[in-house]
C-alpha cells in the first residue's frame, strides 16, 4: 500500500491518468454501440447492434472495471487474504453465469443457442 | 474501550480489520449484482418480444457515468489528502464527491420521472404505440372529477341508472373503493342504497333480525357489519357441520362393524334439513341499487369491463352500461411494428402485408403518412449501406452490388420520436434552438414546440388494446430489470454518499485525535464507493447501449 507521502504524491498522477482513460473508454463504448455517420467503420460485425458490438462494449467495460479495481481500489498491491476473498467471489459469480448454459437443455431457449 | 486493529494492521493478515470486513461485504455485493446481470442475460435470451435495444436516452446515462467516475477520483484524492494531513483538501475533495452523488441521483430521478409519465400500449395485432396520454378537456378547461382532480383519458366509464344493481362481496370489498364510489355517486347527485332489507339469523335458533332497512345508503360501516356477520356465520356453521359429520361417522362405524371406512363412506352424509334451524345466515354479498344516474370512472387495471355488467378487482359487480372508453394519446411519439412483424413471421405472413393490414394503418391517416415517409428513409439507409459496404469486385475487376449489411429490425419497423421529429422538421419547417434540442435529450420530445403535426393525437378503442402500461416494471421484463438494477444501484449511491458525508461533516474530531483512523475509514468508504462506480461501468453499456 502506498503509505509514504512521496508514494502517495506519485500515485495521484496515476489516478489522474486512470481518470482520463476511464473517460476515453466511456466515450468509446458509446461510439461503438451507436457510431455516428462519420465513424461508420466503428460499426463492427453486421450493421446495427449485434453480438460483436456487445463483445467489444463488454470488453471495454471490463477493462475500465479492471482499472478501477486495480488502481483506485489498490488491488494491484494488496495482501493475499483480500485476493482470496475477491477471487472466490468472482468465481462464484462466474459459476452462476455458467448456470445459464443449463438453459441449453430447455426447449424454450433452444432457438437462441443455435442462432 | 479501544477497538483493536482499526489503525494498525494485524500481524497474521497484514491488514487492519475493517478492510477485511469491507472486502467480504464487497464479495457478497459482487454476487448480488452478478445475480441480476445473469437474470438480465436469461430474460433477454428468452424474451418472446423484440428486446428494446438502446431505448434509454444515452446522454443522461453518459453524463452520469462521467459524474460517477469523477467522484471515484475525488474520493481517492480525499483519502490521499487525509494521509498527507491536509484537512482543507480533504474537505474539498469529499465535498465534490458528495455533490457528484447528488447530481447522479437528480439525473436518475429525471430519468425515472420521464418513464413513469410515458404511456405504452400493445394493440391486439401487436403493434405498439408510445406517447403521452392527455387529460380530459372541455373547450380549454380541464374536466375535474369528484376529487377535483384532472381525469386521465385512460378510464373505463360506466353509466349507471335508476335500478342498476351494485353487489359487494362482503369479505373482499375494498373500503377505499367503496368510499370512492359513494363520493362519485354523490358528486353526480345519485345515491346508492340497499336494494332489500338486509336480514340475517345471527344467533343459533334465533329469529331473523333486521340488520339494515331497504333504502339504507351505502357505507363502509354497513359492509363491515355484513362482513362480521358473514365471518361469524361461516365459522359457526362450519363447526356445526363438522360436529354433525363426526356424529354420522360414529353411527356409521357402529352399523358397519369390521368394514373398512372407504367401503361405507358413500352412505355417510349430514342431514342438512335437520341442521338448518341451527344455522346462521351467511351474508356473502350485499346488493345495492342506484337511485339517479351517474357516470363512474375506473382505472383499467381495477376493472374487468363488460357491456352490461362489470366486475371490479375486489369482486364488486356493477350493472351499468359500458360507455366508449378509448385510450386517448394527446401526443404519439413512437409507432413500433417490430412485435407485429415478429408475430406475423411466426404465422408465415409477410411483414409488409401484416403492417399494411394493421389497425393503425387501416384507421389512421397520420400513421399511413408517417409510414410512407419512413419507407423513404429506409430506402436512403439501404443506399447508404450499399455505398459503404455493398460493393465487391468480380473476376474482371468490375464493381458489383452485394449488400452485406442490411438495416436492423429496429430501423426497418420502428418509427421513434426522433424520426417523428425529423419528419416534422422536413414537412412543417419546425426549428428548435440548440438548447431545446439538448433538453429533449434528457426530457424526451418537446411536444409544445413541435406541435401536433409532429406528434399527433390518437384515440384507441378499448377493445383494440391487448396490454397497456406506463414505462414501468409492468411494461416488460426489460423495464422490470432496468428499475431493479438501477434502483438497487441508486440505493447504493445514497448509502455510500451518506457514509462519506458523515466522514466529511463529523470527521473533524476524529481527525484531531487520530487522523490515521479517519484515513482508514475514508479508505473503507472509498472502496465501497469505487465498487458502486464499478457496477455502473457495467450497468451503463448493458442497459443503455445494448
Amino acid at each position: 500500500m502506498a503509505d509514504s507521502i512521496e508514494a502517495i504524491q506519485k500515485s495521484k498522477k496515476t489516478y489522474l491518468l486512470v481518470f482520463g482513460a476511464l473517460l476515453v473508454g466511456t466515450v468509446l463504448t458509446v461510439l461503438v454501440a451507436d457510431p455516428p455517420v462519420f465513424l461508420y467503420w466503428l460499426d463492427v460485425g453486421d450493421h446495427g447492434f449485434d453480438k460483436y458490438d456487445a463483445i467489444v462494449g463488454l470488453m471495454i467495460a471490463t477493462t475500465k472495471a479492471a482499472l478501477v479495481a486495480l488502481i483506485f481500489m489498490h488491488l494491484n498491491h494488496e495482501k493475499k487474504s483480500i485476493y482470496w476473498i475477491f477471487i472466490s467471489a468472482l468465481l462464484l459469480c462466474a459459476s452462476m453465469f455458467g448456470l445459464l448454459f443449463l438453459a441449453k437443455y430447455s426447449p424454450i431457449f433452444d432457438h437462441f443457442f443455435y442462432l | 474501550m479501544e477497538i483493536p486493529y482499526i489503525v494498525n494492521a494485524r500481524k497474521d493478515t497484514g491488514l487492519f480489520n475493517s478492510k477485511i470486513a469491507i472486502w467480504l461485504f464487497l464479495a457478497s455485493e459482487v454476487m448480488l449484482f452478478g445475480g441480476f446481470f445473469s437474470a438480465y442475460i436469461f430474460l433477454r435470451l428468452g424474451a418472446d418480444y423484440p428486446w428494446p435495444e438502446r431505448t434509454l436516452p444515452v446522454l443522461p446515462g453518459l453524463i452520469n457515468t462521467f459524474v460517477l467516475i469523477a467522484s471515484s477520483v475525488t474520493v481517492v484524492f480525499a483519502w490521499a489528502a487525509l494521509k498527507m494531513r491536509e484537512w482543507r483538501n480533504f474537505q474539498i475533495y469529499m465535498g465534490i464527491t458528495i455533490f457528484c452523488a447528488l447530481l447522479f441521483m437528480v439525473l436518475k430521478g429525471v430519468e425515472y420521472n420521464v418513464k413513469f409519465h410515458h404511456q405504452a400500449v400493445r394493440l391486439d395485432d401487436y403493434s405498439i404505440v408510445e406517447g403521452h396520454l392527455g387529460y380530459e378537456k372541455e373547450g380549454k378547461e380541464y374536466v375535474l372529477d369528484h376529487n377535483g382532480k384532472k381525469i386521465e383519458e385512460n378510464m373505463i366509464r360506466l353509466e349507471v341508472e335508476n335500478g342498476d344493481k351494485i353487489t359487494f362481496s362482503s369479505v373482499r370489498f375494498h373500503p377505499d373503493w367503496v368510499e370512492e364510489l359513494i363520493s362519485e355517486a354523490a358528486h353526480a347527485k345519485a345515491k346508492i342504497v340497499l336494494a332489500d332489507d338486509l336480514k340475517a339469523v345471527v344467533e343459533e335458533g334465533g329469529k331473523e333480525t333486521l340488520i339494515a332497512k331497504k333504502g339504507t345508503p351505502l357505507s363502509v360501516d354497513l359492509l363491515k357489519k355484513a362482513k362480521g356477520i358473514y365471518l361469524n356465520a361461516r365459522g359457526h356453521n362450519a363447526d356445526l357441520r363438522t360436529k354433525a359429520l363426526r356424529q354420522e361417522w360414529v353411527v356409521a362405524k357402529k352399523q358397519n362393524p369390521g368394514k373398512k371406512d372407504w367401503e361405507f363412506s358413500e352412505g355417510v352424509s349430514i342431514d342438512m334439513d335437520a341442521l338448518s334451524p341451527q344455522l346462521l345466515t351467511e351474508v356473502s354479498a350485499v346488493e345495492f341499487v342506484v337511485e339517479g344516474t351517474a357516470e363512474l370512472l375506473f382505472k383499467p387495471r381495477n376493472i374487468k369491463e363488460g357491456p352490461e355488467q362489470s366486475r371490479l378487482r375486489d369482486d364488486t359487480v356493477i350493472e351499468g352500461e359500458l360507455m366508449a372508453s378509448p385510450m386517448v394519446f394527446h401526443n404519439v411519439d413512437a409507432i413500433d411494428f417490430q412485435h407485429l412483424v415478429m408475430e406475423a413471421e411466426k404465422k408465415g405472413i409477410a411483414p409488409e402485408t401484416a403492417i399494411e393490414n394493421s389497425w393503425l394503418m387501416q384507421n389512421n391517416e397520420f400513421v399511413r403518412e408517417a409510414w410512407a415517409w419512413h419507407l423513404g428513409e429506409v430506402a436512403k439507409l439501404r443506399k447508404m449501406l450499399i455505398d459503404r459496404h455493398g460493393y465487391k469486385k468480380d473476376s474482371e475487376g468490375n464493381l458489383t452490388q452485394d449488400p452485406k449489411r442490411e438495416p436492423t429490425h429496429k430501423e426497418l419497423y420502428r418509427i421513434g420520436w426522433s424520426d417523428f421529429a425529423k419528419k416534422g422538421e422536413e414537412y412543417h419547417n419546425i426549428e428548435l434552438s440548440a438548447l431545446e434540442r439538448v433538453r429533449e435529450k434528457f426530457m424526451g420530445p418537446n411536444y409544445k414546440a413541435r406541435g401536433e403535426e409532429t406528434f399527433p393525437p390518437l384515440s384507441i378503442p378499448r377493445d383494440e388494446i391487448r396490454f397497456a402500461a406506463k414505462f414501468s416494471p409492468a411494461w416488460n421484463t426489460y423495464y422490470a430489470l432496468y428499475f431493479t438494477i438501477t434502483g438497487l444501484h441508486g440505493l447504493h449511491v445514497i448509502g455510500g454518499a451518506l457514509v462519506l458525508a458523515y466522514y466529511l461533516f463529523f470527521g473533524r474530531k476524529m481527525y484531531l485525535e487520530n487522523p490515521e483512523w479517519l484515513a482508514n475509514r475514508v479508505e473503507i468508504g472509498g472502496l465501497f464507493w469505487h465498487f458502486v462506480d464499478l457496477v455502473w461501468i457495467f450497468v451503463f453499456p448493458i442497459l443503455y447501449l445494448m
